[in-house]
């Protein structure tokens, strides 16, 4: 179930040309510069870790998944030296109540086992956020998709970002006309913030992962039920335009159950079978589309941020836990929507 | 409904959460927010607080008025969904006549983003029906749409074009077992799934206006689903919706009662969801004697 998970050096990474130490020198350093200097909420996103993204075998939502998040943050190298003290904000996809469905929003245990894992490490306050795009009554959401025993811990608090004080920041990414965002105040008050989305197909963008999930973090009293200012800003150029503008921390998705077909919400459940974390977003998410079975480069945001907010060639991520080709399942694509035509990883 | 007691809970909740400027807030040291302003005014004012509480609500609530009418959220202009709401708690109150009138006008000179449908849209919804957004130069949307209705209804302007063009919006939004949601319907061939909340207000915002048999099953819905939920929005909603059809379900009381227990677990509820399960308790679930 964890195969590789206690591997440490990089050498039995999915693609297995380089170890750690090669593959930092060669690549890593050297697009980290790229994403440093604009970022408004940190100095700079990431620290030096290369894009590497480490993948779980996680069978269903009944195992231990706290112990395949810390081997990935070991993976990671994640440690109590770097979380000590910090307050971490985890971001699920809670778009709207699942109506019994495990498919559509990020699962509570997926959530609670990051929490804890966190904690683990020493994180001061661990804030679980969210700003449902679709359903006003946050407090039902919580309800319906089984949220309340997290915060039981009473070490993990709840922030509804769509009503949360707020703040404005210029946009950094200006691939969209908006000139700034107006954000919830909560994300200024934490140093980590991790997207923590559900591994699924979107009929307007083709997947929504780690960089699409962060929509939720802005509130709707401004930009609405659903979030329609972005989706006339354009979705793609707004995914960009936020994540250069929040600068995340840190993905970890929930591809234990995801949703093929119409997704976000009128898909079918598709088991992959799999957590996928890692530090830099785009690697992150071209790394889930792969194993989805579809071409990063055909997902227009993936496309647009390689090599500005990340790398998202197979070549320039590294690779750890599962294999990808072990793992890769294809995601049903239907043909008559528009945005999942020639997506298919070849 | 509830017991006068609870009540008094709630009313001394909501007050505690006026600013120096007679503004609200949403949540204690909290910024001032219009909408809570709104809703603290309609529920202090109908809960028999009078005077200068509520007066200086409805004036604070000019201070986020610009000159063409509309209330935005503080600082952004195109945020405009509290105009409405300030028109229901401006009602009544002849110091505030003027600004009333200017948001009505507001309301009834803007509207979404609208376009003709092309043949190969994923989408069912007739786009090209006026409603009202959330905000500027998005897509008109249900809820707003039902809180500018209402909005316009307590001001007299039921026979305006723009009003019965709102009703008409909301119908086509209708889904298939009658209740709506943000104002998707099918996508791609596919209904997607109705929001109790949403449902309650726009059978608050069509009653009067529609003919029975064509909400029939709206109601049908939200009378199965109502027993449900606690959370204050959809229990609220769900309440005035039903009440407002003749429907209120017996134990409605109870089950708010209930819902205002849960701040125990979810801690304490906002200004806007308090005012709504109060004035949903003064009024029996008839919505339109807390705005008429």
């Amino acid at each position: 179930m964890i195969n590789n998970l206690m591997n440490t050096t990089g050498k039995q990474s999915g693609h297995g040309k380089y170890d750690r130490r090669d593959f930092l020198k060669t690549l890593g350093v050297a697009w980290l510069g790229m994403t440093c200097g604009s970022g408004l909420l940190t100095a700079c996103g990431p620290k030096p870790q290369g894009a590497e993204t480490f993948i779980a075998k996680a069978s269903d939502y009944s195992i231990d998944i706290g112990t395949l998040i810390r081997a990935g943050f070991r993976e990671l190298k994640v440690d109590e030296a770097e979380i000590k003290g910090k307050r971490i904000l985890l971001k699920p996809n809670l778009i709207e109540p699942p109506k019994g469905a495990i498919h559509v929003v990020t699962h509570p245990g997926v959530v609670r086992a990051a929490a804890e894992a966190f904690l683990n490490l020493g994180a001061a306050q661990v804030i679980v956020a969210e700003g449902p795009g679709h359903c006003r009554d946050t407090y039902m959401i919580l309800e319906e998709s089984g949220y309340y025993d997290i915060f039981s811990d009473r070490r993990i608090t709840f922030v509804d970002l769509n009503y949360d004080e707020w703040w404005t920041v210029p946009n950094a990414g200006r691939a969209t006309k908006m000139k700034s965002f107006v954000l919830p105040i909560t994300l200024k008050q934490v140093d980590w913030i991790v997207s923590m989305p559900k591994l699924k197909t979107h009929h307007w963008t083709g997947v929504t992962l780690s960089m699409k999930n962060l929509f939720g973090t802005l509130p709707g009293m401004f930009y609405g039920w659903p979030k329609n200012v972005l989706h006339m800003a354009g979705i793609n150029e707004a995914i960009i335009d936020i994540n250069y503008t929040l600068r995340p921390h840190f993905a970890i998705v929930d591809g234990i159950v995801g949703m093929e077909g119409d997704g976000p919400i009128m898909g079918t459940p598709k088991k992959a079978g799999v957590v996928v974390m890692g530090r830099n977003l785009p690697a992150v998410d071209a790394t889930c589309t792969r194993l989805m079975g579809i071409d990063p480069n055909k997902i227009k945001y993936l496309s647009a941020a390689n090599n500005k907010l990340g790398p998202i060639k197979e070549s320039f991520i590294l690779q750890r836990g599962e294999e990808l080709k072990i793992v890769k399942t294809d995601f049903q694509l239907l043909e008559h929507i528009h945005a999942y035509r020639g997506l298919r990883l070849t | 409904m509830i017991s006068d007691s609870t009540l008094n809970i709630c009313i001394k909740a909501i007050q505690k959460r006026q600013q120096s400027d007679g503004g609200f807030t949403e949540q204690e040291k909290g910024s001032y927010r219009p909408d809570s302003t709104a809703w603290a005014a309609l529920a202090l004012s109908r809960a028999g607080i009078t005077g200068e509480i509520v007066d200086a609500a409805r004036l604070s609530l000019t201070n986020t008025q610009l000159e063409d009418g509309r209330v935005c959220m503080p600082g952004e202009p195109g945020a405009f969904w509290p105009t409405s709401l300030s028109v229901l708690a401006w009602k009544g109150s002849k110091a505030h006549g003027e600004q009333q009138g200017r948001a009505v006008r507001f309301l009834l000179e803007t509207s979404g983003k609208h376009w003709k449908k092309g043949t190969d849209s994923p989408v069912s919804h007739d786009t090209s029906i006026r409603g009202w957004p959330w905000i500027e130069n998005t897509h008109s949307f249900v809820e707003p749409t039902a809180l500018a209705l209402i909005a316009l209804e307590i001001s007299g302007h039921t026979g305006h074009p723009r009003f019965q063009e709102g009703l008409r919006m909301l119908m086509d939004r209708q889904l298939a077992d009658g209740g709506w949601n943000y104002g998707n319907t099918i996508v791609y061939g596919k209904e997607l799934y109705p929001f109790v909340d949403t449902t309650g207000m726009t059978l608050v915002a069509l009653a009067g206006h529609i003919k029975r048999e064509h909400v029939n099953k709206s109601i049908l819905f939200l009378k199965s689903q109502a027993e449900g939920y606690r959370s204050p929005l959809s229990l609220g909603w769900a309440l005035f919706g039903l009440g407002t059809w003749g429907e209120l379900p017996k134990r409605g009381r109870e089950w708010i009662e209930e819902s205002l227990k849960r701040q125990k677990k979810y801690g304490a509820y906002g200004t806007s969801l308090l005012s709504l399960l109060a004035l949903v308790s003064i009024y029996q679930g008839e919505f339109r004697k807390c705005v008429v």
